[in-house]
């Protein structure tokens, strides 16, 4: 099929050459079969006696000479010009009809349609309108037959060949143009395919260049990174998670996290923490796993994006952070934390105690300068004890590990506590320590009693520390429904107002001197801020230079459950 | 005949200024410096007046000695319990179970008087 294909095609770069030849092809080679046929019958048929050589030989000849004909026709066709191929086929074709019947026959009988083939195979053949040029050439060759016998020419039959013709023409015109149509959609069609295909390219080299920015980006980032789709197969990595897990790059990525989690180098205790991660849709927190001997900061977040007008949740980026130096040096503080919380305030306990039992003439009596001795070394003591405190507080509260418990709590034990140990204190400076509690404060609130007292201590120690003469004033109160406030003033040396800003600053106190004259790090009005924003509250101070100050603490003010029946009646 | 003061207490110089304090006021005083030696002493079959307790022991901590031992025998049920530690936090979480809670640092009067309110008249 594809040799008779091959055999019937001629490549032209005219499309329309090539179809014309090829179906010139095909007619000249169903003729030459047709020819070969009507020989074969003829042979036959004299050979079975059926019609004698004479009555046969007219028709073998012709059919000959036709396939001659078509050799030459195809010959031209093939290797010279299609037109000319043509024209000579048609002209062959005319001649043959002309010939073929008697001439009364062919000028006004059964014959004449045989010359409309010529005319209907012109306009597909040669152009449209060579139609009209070979009803012409029929009609006139029709005419000169009648001519020829005496016979007046047959004018409805020339008159068909023109309409024929008319009839060709236009529907042979209307195919070539919507062939024409055709192959400039065709044409359009490959322009389109060719500009899209480029454009395709384009965009594909620029996301190339793009994702080689983006990995080379990710590349050089020293933290870990892993993106997963929604259903946690890893798509990304960076070299720096694979240095990390200590993992090749093929066992993280296209990988399931939850086989990766079934790791042996993973703790159990990390293995449900990523679970955890997993399960929950929500951003989870960051949070610290244990891979191997090393301490790893992981945090994740949703990748959305945003189309058809909401966002979609495409999968989860999660960032791994070697955190083993900064989880060791964590570790070591508070082992320090702890360590000095123990180990020197057991010894300094002790140094208090014997201290106590000599001034106590434990062991026999004492004389008066025997007993301010062992009081100073009390006093003494006491304060390291208090720095140390303080230390430990503002450590604790460095590494966030200071909390605030809440518990129902009396204001006026608060009061009588801060009462039993500094009345002493204030005593000794000839100073008057006084309290009040307003009317508008409930009996039991809700608050950190160990944490209060611990502001209210290092306030009104403060106070004392830097007042020479006069009266500490300590007033609990409730400026507002739902808040309280604690309120210490004083009668001292005051603040001068540009220092105000600072004075709550760690390692701190008023002209950065003072610290000689009144000791300690400076450390207690700065815990005492920290505690109180932990508390959620806000603290505040007014100070006049050698008038005093007044410290106002108000904070969110929360009656037990069990008080507030209690509270509402009273 | 002097009632008996259990001082459990790792650190020699504390123990014996507790020591100093309830002698002072009257105790018959045993100092044990071990949770393990406190245990097994406090499974012999006695039955102090008083146990001062430092909640952190070596080998068995204060707390175990608590709730395993005093808080479940009955033996103990009239013992007066005093714990002490350096943990204000720990310290109020035992407010309930015991009779006294002390935070370190503790002062020798304090204890002194405390434990001679607690002593009953002869």
């Amino acid at each position: 099929m594809n040799s008779l294909n091959r055999f019937l095609t001629i490549s032209t770069t005219d499309p329309d050459d090539t179809r014309r030849r090829r179906i010139l092809n095909i007619l000249v080679v169903s003729i030459t079969a047709l020819s070969l046929l009507a020989i074969v019958i003829s042979l036959v048929s004299v050979y079975s006696k059926a019609m004698v050589w004479e009555n046969v030989a007219l028709i073998v000849i012709g059919s000959l000479i036709t396939i001659l004909g078509m050799l030459l026709v195809y010959s031209i066709n093939a290797f010279f010009s299609g037109r000319i191929a043509a024209i000579i086929f048609l002209v062959f074709l005319t001649i043959v009809f002309a010939f073929s019947d008697t001439p009364q026959q062919v000028s006004g009988g059964r014959s004449l349609f045989g010359f409309a083939i010529p005319i209907i195979m012109a306009s597909i053949l040669l152009v449209p309108w060579s139609s009209f040029v070979f009803s012409s050439i029929s009609g006139i060759i029709v005419s000169v037959i009648a001519f020829s016998i005496n016979s007046v020419p047959n004018s409805p039959a020339i008159i068909g060949f023109f309409v024929i013709a008319l009839v060709s023409w236009l529907s042979s015109r209307s195919l070539e143009q919507a062939l024409r149509e055709l192959r400039t959609i065709n044409a359009n069609l490959d322009q389109v395919v060719v500009e899209r295909t480029k454009a395709l390219a384009e965009s594909l080299e620029r996301e190339r260049i793009e994702a080689g920015r983006s990995q080379a980006i990710l590349n050089s980032i020293a933290d870990g990174v892993v993106v997963f789709d929604t259903s946690w197969n890893a798509i990304l990595a960076n070299p720096a998670l694979t240095g990390m897990l200590d993992l090749p790059l093929e066992l993280i990525v296209d990988k399931n996290f939850r086989d990766l989690i079934e790791h042996p180098k993973l703790s159990p205790r990390s293995r449900n923490l990523l679970r955890a991660m997993m399960e929950y849709d929500t951003q989870p927190p960051s949070f610290r796993i244990e891979w191997d001997k090393k301490t790893l900061s992981i945090s994740a977040a949703q990748v959305y994006d945003y189309t058809k007008d909401r966002f979609t949740n495409i999968g989860t980026v999660t960032v791994f952070r070697d955190f083993t130096r900064e989880a060791e040096v964590e570790k070591l503080k508070s082992t320090f934390v702890a360590i000095v919380s123990h180990e020197l305030r057991t010894p300094l306990n002790a140094v208090l105690g014997y201290a106590e039992m000599f001034k106590e003439a434990v062991y026999g009596p004492m004389n008066d300068k025997q007993v301010n001795m062992a009081e100073r070394i009390m006093k003494n003591t006491q304060r390291l004890l208090g720095l140390i405190n303080d230390l430990l507080d503002q450590a604790q509260m460095e590494a966030g590990k200071l909390t605030i418990q809440m518990a129902p709590v009396r204001p006026a034990e608060l009061l009588e506590n801060l009462h039993s140990i500094l009345d002493q204190s204030a005593h000794d400076k000839n100073l008057k320590l006084t309290s009040e509690i307003d009317d508008s404060l409930p009996e039991v609130l809700n608050g950190d009693g160990a944490r209060l007292h611990q502001i209210l201590l290092n306030l009104v120690s403060n106070s004392i520390k830097f007042t020479e003469h006069g009266t500490v004033h300590v007033r609990l109160f409730s400026p507002y429904r739902n808040r309280w406030g604690i309120e210490v003033s004083d009668t001292g040396a005051g603040i001068p107002e540009s220092e105000i800003p600072y004075i709550f600053d760690t390692f701190r106190q008023v002209e950065g001197t003072t610290t000689r004259v009144h000791g300690g790090f400076g450390l207690g009005l700065s815990i005492v801020k920290q505690l109180v924003h932990l508390m959620d509250g806000d603290i505040n101070v007014k100070s006049q230079v050698d008038v005093g100050s007044l410290f106002t603490i108000t904070l969110p003010l929360v009656i037990p459950e069990e008080n507030i029946e209690k509270w509402r009646i009273g | 005949m002097s009632e008996l003061a259990l001082i459990i207490e790792d650190d020699e110089d504390l123990a014996s200024i507790f020591a100093e304090a309830l002698r002072g006021v009257g105790f018959e005083v045993e100092i044990i410096a071990d949770g393990q030696a406190a245990q097994e002493r406090l499974q012999n079959g006695i039955a102090p007046f008083l146990i001062l307790l430092d909640m952190h022991l070596p080998h068995i901590s204060g707390a175990d000695l608590l709730t395993n031992i005093i808080k479940k025998e009955d033996r103990f049920s009239k013992t007066i319990v005093i714990i002490t530690t350096a943990d204000a936090r720990m310290g109020e979480a035992y407010n309930e179970e015991v009779d006294f809670v002390m935070i370190k640092p503790i002062s020798f009067v304090q204890l002194r008087d405390l434990s001679s309110r607690l002593k009953p008249k002869s």
